[in-house]
């Protein structure tokens, strides 16, 4: 038999004992099909994208003008505000606040006309109790709308007051509806996107990256450790095989199993969740296969560096963790600092996500240079664990 | 180093053509690991054909010389060469000729016996229809034909072992490394494994064996008794018997008390031990010419010989005795040295 037949039955040997291994665990089996789509279809039931409003309180001076109904301030700031109370009394309502029992309060200022008047600007106070920077942002913001939206309607009833005093004392003034002065323009948007996703299409397609890429991390960590620590790397160094025959063993493997996981979960992301598809299944599969060969390289080089499979478990894990943090699944990577996005591009996911979205979501790839750095990551990581693989087999100490 | 002169005891196996080139050889090899001699000083060489049994108690440096020989380990210092080649330095060709079996059991779980031969026949580069006649073949020889598709995670220990010498077995080798193939298997597996050794043996093959018990050395061509990293003997079963006891020994019952002198004038009779006041126990250069001469001196003394038969110690006896002349010669070296010392202080 010619060298590169019995080449091949070693690469095979691997590859049939790899997917032996993992098909004969039915745990590994369900967690590998119906894991990411449980996680996806639990997410997409789960999270709906809405955020409620912020319980406000709003403390108006005693005796004011300003009006008193919750739903004149509620329509300021639409589906922003829940006005739960409007009071007279600032201290009480500071307690709500430190008590949690509301999350923004506005205070009114005293005398508002009258600084309007004299030609004074007014100050509106808005406190709130929040330590996410998320939420942070965002009642700033609904603060912001808020305030836009008052001074509108102080220009808009001081234009009527002047429409009036005009006409009154002058006859018909110019043809112009206050509304129109206050806001003078009206944004009128349009989403130019060639799909709408909504919060589960959306994260679909990053949550199946992510899914992938753990998948072959772990499992190509534990069976390289497995091996190590058995005692079956004195096999292999005895027995004529080459580590580029081990590597390319697994690697067939856990492509093959990929690909798997890819026809049963891309299928159901698109036909039962609904997730547009609005690129090509070949580059999709393309896709899958250069993120599982770089994910690959990433679980070889824990195996190959780890001593033990808890210590195993645990690189695989911070490799998780750091994907879920920069790889722009909940966070665009972006909005990082520029050293950060360093981390994030270096890792397979953020790549995998991106891309992903892109020709699921989109139709087309808007960065291809980054299934260049997909295949890059792929090689290095290749030829890192194939010398090192190497180094480990000749060392027999 | 030691080198124990070759006796003429009997092989217990069809003796290797004559000046056959030995398929092993290993001359002053030595481990260290720090500062700690984990094998010192060893030469010795394999016959083809022919098993080798390396024994020692526990920690005595057995794996450490199996795994230099197979090349999972970097020696110190020292020679080896396997079928010509050293080992840290094995062509493919070489490889596909030896097998190892490791100590422990490091085979696949989740895979049935069937397909853990399976796949390490597929490692020495068997095809699928090359490989499902030895795969077969190798599982019968270990008598695991019958549990072929049970998960090796469901085997017993001792099924276990024997699934890891099919695995060995598979690709035909012509020399195997077997690392304490009986360890913790009960003694009826343990004489079952021995005799599929055995067979190997007499298909030609070449055997290393390792097993840290004693007893087990019977049934190997030669024996390598190690202890704390050192060659203390090596020889065949038989001539290391006569290495510790000075030759053969008889076992004498009579029907009345004895008195040992009686055989003191005897010609080739080397020692005379009273075990009870009707049986001696006989050291002789050679039983078969000596019986006669034995059983008339005692007839000349007034004793009736009840019984007399060749007395075959136990490897236990052996080995403690090997180990005993070991430290008595230590002690011996040591005391000349503190001798010459306290001369030099002097």
């Amino acid at each position: 038999m010619s060298d590169l037949v019995q080449s091949l039955v070693r690469i095979g040997s691997f590859t049939g004992k790899e997917l032996r291994e993992v098909l004969r665990r039915p745990g590994v089996l369900a967690s590998l099909i119906l894991g990411p789509f449980l996680i996806m279809f639990v997410f997409g039931l789960g999270y709906s994208g809405y955020r409620d409003p912020f319980r406000t309180e709003i403390v108006l001076p005693p005796g004011d003008e300003f009006p008193r109904d919750p739903e004149y301030y509620a329509d300021l700031a639409p589906g922003r505000l829940d006005v739960r109370n409007i009071g007279e009394e600032i201290g009480p309502a500071q307690q709500r606040l430190r008590d949690g029992d509301i999350d923004l309060l506005i205070v009114a200022p005293e005398n508002a006309s009258a600084e309007l008047r004299e030609g004074r600007q007014t100050t509106i106070r808005v406190m709130w109790n929040e330590v996410d920077p998320v939420y942070d942002q965002l009642a700033a913001l609904a603060t912001s709308i808020l305030t836009s939206s008052l001074n509108a309607e102080i220009i808009e009833r001081a234009a009527s007051e002047g429409i009036a005093f005009a006409e009154g004392d002058l006859g018909p003034a110019a043809d112009v509806p206050p509304e129109v002065i206050a806001r003078p323009a009206q944004a009128e948007t349009e989403n130019v996107a060639p799909s709408k996703p909504d919060v589960l299409a959306f994260f679909g397609p990053a949550v199946f990256a992510l899914v992938i890429q753990h998948l072959a991390v772990t499992l190509t960590a534990l069976s390289m450790v497995r091996e190590r620590l058995s005692g079956q790397m004195d096999r292999f160094r005895v027995a004529p095989v080459t580590s580029m025959e081990l590597l390319i063993g697994k690697y067939v493997a856990y492509a093959f199993l990929s690909l798997l996981v890819t026809a049963i979960v891309g299928a159901l992301l698109v036909f039962v969740l609904g997730v547009p598809m609005l690129g090509g299944w070949p580059t999709f599969v393309g896709i899958v296969l250069l993120l599982t060969f770089a994910s690959l390289g990433v679980g070889l080089l824990i195996s190959l560096v780890a001593d033990s499979e808890r210590q195993a478990v645990q690189l695989s894990m911070l490799v998780l963790l750091a994907s879920v943090f920069f790889s722009g699944f909940v966070l665009p990577v972006t909005d990082f600092a520029e050293w950060t996005q360093y981390i994030a591009y270096a890792l397979p996911v953020t790549h995998g996500i991106a891309t992903l979205q892109d020709e699921m979501l989109r139709g087309s790839i808007s960065m291809e240079w980054m299934l260049l750095v997909l295949a890059g990551i792929g090689i290095l990581l290749y030829a890192v664990s194939l010398l090192r693989l190497r180094r480990i087999l000749r060392s027999a100490d | 180093m030691v080198e124990p002169t070759p006796t003429t005891a009997q092989p217990a196996a069809p003796t290797p053509a004559a000046g056959a080139e030995p398929i092993i050889s290993a001359n002053g090899l030595s481990r260290a690991y720090g500062d700690r001699m984990a094998v010192s000083d060893m030469t010795f060489d394999v016959l083809p054909g022919t098993i080798l049994g390396v024994v020692g108690p526990s920690g005595s440096g057995k794996t450490t010389t199996i795994r230099m020989l197979t090349g999972t380990l970097s020696r110190t210092s020292g020679e080896v060469q396997v079928l010509g080649e050293d080992p840290m330095r094995f062509s493919r060709r070489a490889r596909g000729r030896i097998a190892y079996m490791p100590q422990l059991f490091s085979l696949y779980e989740d895979l049935s016996a069937q397909e853990n031969v399976g796949f390490v026949a597929a490692l020495y580069g068997l095809g699928p229809f090359r490989r499902r006649g030895r795969i077969r073949r190798a599982l019968e020889v270990v008598d695991l034909w019958d549990a072929r598709h049970r998960l090796a995670r469901d085997l017993s220990g001792g099924m276990q072992r024997r699934l890891e010498l099919a695995c060995a077995l598979v690709h035909s080798p012509e020399v195997l490394f077997v690392d304490e193939p009986t360890a913790g298997i009960d003694p009826l597996l343990r004489q079952s494994i021995w005799d599929e050794l055995r067979d190997l043996r007499n298909e030609g093959r070449t055997l290393v064996v390792t097993t840290q018990y004693v007893a087990e050395a019977e049934y190997c061509d030669r024996v390598a008794l190690i202890v704390d990293g050192e060659l203390v003997a090596l020889d065949e079963p038989g001539a290391l018997r006569q290495m510790v006891f000075g030759g053969d020994v008889l076992q004498v019952d009579t029907t009345r008390a004895v008195d040992p002198e009686l055989l003191a004038g005897i010609g080739g009779v080397t020692s005379v031990r009273q075990t009870a006041p009707r049986q001696l126990m006989v050291t002789v250069e050679d039983a078969g010419s000596l019986t006669p001469q034995i059983i008339d001196a005692l007839r000349a003394g007034g004793v009736e010989v009840a019984g007399i038969e060749e007395h075959q110690p136990t490897f236990d006896e052996v080995f403690a005795g090997l180990v005993e002349q070991r430290r008595a010669l230590r002690g011996q070296t040591d005391l000349d040295l503190s001798e010459r010392r306290g001369a030099d202080g002097e």
